[in-house]
């Protein structure tokens, strides 16, 4: 009788279990993937505003004012002091500072919030006092409000996605081997923090 | 007696409980080979759809004045017969439909990645080809199924359907790619190391990329035109400081990269069906796999060869033109390899096997025409005729679409546990072979000699081989309706086929046709390719499957 | 009372994007060694929020931006 073993090389003591392992894997896997594909479409749209920005017509367009720079480098502090909270937020958790977890969260959603805020007070500004809006500033308004809304869509599913992490957190779904929703909220939102990099860069900088 | 232990745990043994109840066995199931089936059933609906606008269009060119249809409906016609082709038949048959039901089973995997998401994956199909289809009531979209602005912006209320049900059935095919990638990365049995692979799994992972990122920019791309039609928003409108030639580069950075989505699996079927009706490996097998990943790539630098009329500079046109010529050079390897595989071999002519190497024959003239057209000057005059509608015929259908076919004379009795009739399935080849290329031969000529595309009526010079092109495409239909009612009549009449009935060597063919819902009773271990077919199969840990032994019990819910 | 908003505006993104690069590059540097694909992915990110911060700072001091200056 012949029986042939396949050693599986994963130690079977403590720790989390191989199927949560090979389960966390899969996923992780799957989220870069749907990042990697949100990139992309980031990158179509960046892609047409600077074509048509390029097409000569002189920028920003004639009867278009200026952005407000100093503004928009405040509220991206914001965001990117959301960025760090949430780092510390996941330092805390795999060190086991539950309370320090807590308020490094409470301090992202709330900046996260804050963002949202100054971009609404952004927009509208330009659309009440500059008058410049979606469909009817030419290129300079559809690329505008098309690309940070995009991002202000992805910043809000973001607050409430890490709403529910921290709900849930409390709630004790995690522990402090097993907290692929905490990593998954962590580069969800660090991703949405480097595409305002971008959008900062190419709508007020350049 | 030899017992198999494998103590591969986690994933690899996680079996869900058996699906309880008609709807969850059948209509909203999460098991990729129900699921493969479900795409295969509604693609074939979709074909015989668009099918239908085709002969509507063979119809109304018969005469050069044909009066079969208003030059508006016709315009219609055309463009929703392209889209529902692409995005409703070949696309779904060629991932969903294949893609689902096939190469779990090779990977030695219970499932996919993600069946929860597969089963959305599906769902989305339906409803998004009703929305197609349904555009006819509101007005279809009348500029072809690429839809340039400005005609597209000015277009009928189904323009806006048109956009909504492509970016659905594009949502659809990004989460495919994304479950498929994941699952080939990570859910291979143990020992089966990349260049172990079947060739049809190594075509699914070269298109899976493909998938998820092109079809993200189409999104983009048709999210932006849905937005200037309902909100006025500028993107493609001169007048308005948008570029018409803006939807040209994002709706093209798409589409070249779809076309090989649309060939890709349609290889990797042909790589299945030599190797095992020549009885001979694949020549080549690293050459055909890396050539699929290198077709993947640079499929996504040849995109304005589509754009050569589009007043772009010429130093733009020089690369992609270079590029596109060089993308001919892995397709090329992989044309050699196939007809490699065959020499010396034994063949057995099977339907499966008729059409693949129809499939050889049609799909590499229609390479040939895509180099002509791949010079830029050559494209300037064949560019909106007749010569692209024959090049683009002969890689679809004479390649896509004769490929999908011997797939499913292949994988039918897997799927079904029973055979399709051969001897209609060789009848089904010749008519649909002649059909096929009385329909689309003459079209290089004709469009050489000026007939342009997308037009409803044409100089009546073209009349005599249009009425033949149209005689010769009632011979093509007449041939897939016989090769859909062998699929029906063979569902009850057909020879059982057994667990291999063809003496295949990848992993699907060493289990029950149909397969039980968990697959494998044991994942099995691979030790090398399946294709050489001078040493035994490659695998261990197979001997209970064929037997009546019980199934692996379900994992406790995790 | 009048605040000169640009100006409170600049100081807070100036200021605040030296704190952020100064803790992106710290937690890059004590991460560099983590394994694992999701650890490469924070790091990139790390490293492009450190960008970030230096991108938002040469906006705060009024080196770039093209249109200095509220509307």
């Amino acid at each position: 009788m012949a029986v042939i073993t396949v050693p599986d090389g994963h130690a079977h003591d403590d720790g989390p279990d191989q199927l949560y392992v090979e389960t966390r894997e899969l996923r992780l896997q799957g989220f870069l993937l749907f990042l990697v594909s949100d990139v992309v479409l980031f990158c179509s749209f960046i892609f047409a505003y600077l074509y048509l920005r390029n097409s000569g017509q002189g920028w920003p367009p004639a009867g278009i004012s200026r952005l407000d720079v100093a503004f928009a480098a405040f509220n991206s502090m914001v965001l990117f002091g959301s960025g760090c909270t949430m780092h510390y937020a996941l330092e805390n958790w795999k060190h086991n500072n539950f309370n320090k977890y807590v308020a490094c969260m409470v301090a992202t959603i709330i900046l996260g919030v804050t963002f949202l805020g100054g971009q609404g007070y952004e927009y509208t500004t330009l659309m009440l006092k500059d008058h410049v809006t979606w469909s009817g500033s030419g290129i300079f308004g559809a690329s505008f409000f098309t690309l940070t809304g995009m991002h202000g869509f992805h910043v809000a599913v973001g607050v409430i996605y890490l709403s529910i992490i921290l709900l849930q957190s409390i709630h004790g779904t995690y522990t402090k081997d097993k907290y692929f929703g905490l990593t998954a909220g962590t580069l969800y939102w660090h991703f949405v923090d480097v595409i305002w990099v971008v959008l900062f860069s190419i709508f007020y900088l350049i | 007696m030899a017992t198999a232990t494998v103590h591969a745990g986690g994933i690899a043994d996680h079996v869900h409980p058996e699906p309880q109840g008609f709807v969850r066995k059948y209509i909203f199931s999460i098991d990729h080979k129900i699921i493969g089936i479900q795409y295969l059933i509604t693609g074939f609906v979709f074909l015989v759809l668009a099918g239908l606008l085709a002969e509507v269009i063979r119809v109304q060119l018969m005469h050069a004045n044909g009066g079969f249809v208003s030059a508006d409906t016709y315009n219609e016609v055309y463009s929703i017969h392209g889209s529902a082709m692409v995005w409703l038949v070949i696309i779904p048959l060629a991932t969903g439909a294949f893609g689902n039901f096939v190469f779990p089973l090779q990977i030695g995997a219970r499932d996919v990645a993600f069946p929860w998401l597969n089963m959305v994956s599906f769902w989305l199909f339906p409803p998004a080809g009703l929305l197609l289809f349904g555009s006819f009531l509101l007005g279809a979209p009348a500029a072809g199924w690429t839809e340039y602005p400005p005609m597209s912006l000015q277009g009928a209320p189904g323009t806006s359907m048109w956009c909504a049900a492509i970016f659905l059935v594009g949502v659809s095919s990004t989460m495919t790619g994304l479950n498929f990638l994941v699952t080939l990365i990570k859910m291979r049995a143990p020992g089966m190391t990349f260049t172990r692979m079947p060739l049809f799994c190594w075509a699914q992972f070269a298109t899976a990329p493909m998938s998820m990122i092109a079809t993200t920019a189409l999104a983009a791309a048709l999210a932006a035109l849905f937005m200037e039609r309902q909100f006025g928003v500028p993107f493609f409108d001169p007048t308005k400081g948008g570029s018409p030639v803006l939807w040209q580069h994002m709706f093209w950075f798409y589409s070249h990269p779809a076309v090989y989505i649309m060939i890709l699996p349609v290889f990797g079927i042909i790589s299945e069906v030599f190797p095992t009706f020549a009885r001979k490996p694949n020549f080549g097998y690293k050459m055909i796999a890396f050539s699929s990943v290198s077709i993947a790539l640079l499929s996504f630098m040849v995109w304005a060869h589509h754009m050569f009329t589009s007043g772009l500079a010429p130093f733009l046109q020089l690369p992609f033109m270079i590029l596109t010529m060089l993308i001919a050079i892995p397709t090329g390897i992989k044309i050699f390899s196939w007809v490699a595989t065959l020499w010396e071999g034994k063949i057995h002519y099977t339907t499966a096997m008729l059409f693949a190497i129809g499939f050889i024959a049609t799909f590499t003239f229609g390479g040939i025409t895509g180099v002509f057209l791949s010079a830029v000057p050559f494209d300037l005059h064949a560019h909106g005729t007749y010569f692209i509608v024959a090049h683009l015929h002969y890689v679809l259908v004479g390649g896509s679409l004769m490929g999908l076919l011997s797939g499913v004379y292949y994988w039918y009795p897997k799927m079904t546990g029973r055979l399709m009739n051969d001897k209609l399935g060789h009848w089904t080849f010749w008519l649909f072979f002649i059909g096929f290329n009385g329909t689309f031969l003459p079209m290089h000529m004709l469009g050489l000699l000026g007939m342009p595309r997308r037009v409803a009526t044409y100089d009546p010079q073209f009349q005599t081989w249009n009425q033949i092109e149209s005689i010769f495409s009632f011979v093509m239909t007449f041939a897939l309706l016989l090769f859909f009612a062998n699929m029906l009549w063979s569902l009850r009449n057909g020879k059982k086929a057994g667990s291999n009935p063809w003496g295949a060597r990848t992993l699907e063919w060493q289990l029950p046709s149909p397969p039980h819902y968990y697959n494998f009773k044991h994942i099995p271990t691979v030790f090398s390719t399946p294709y050489d077919f001078a040493e035994p199969l490659p695998y261990a840990g197979l001997e209970e499957e064929l037997t009546d032994s019980p199934g692996p019990a379900p994992a406790v819910a995790h | 009372m009048h605040f000169d908003w640009v100006l409170i505006e600049r100081t807070v993104a100036a200021v605040g994007s030296v704190i952020v690069f100064v803790v992106a590059a710290v937690a890059l540097k004590n991460d560099w060694k983590t394994p694992g694909i999701e650890n490469q992915v924070f790091k990139i990110m790390l490293a492009l929020l450190a960008i970030g911060g230096i991108v938002a700072f040469l906006a705060g001091i009024d080196v770039l931006g093209r249109f200095a200056g509220a509307a």
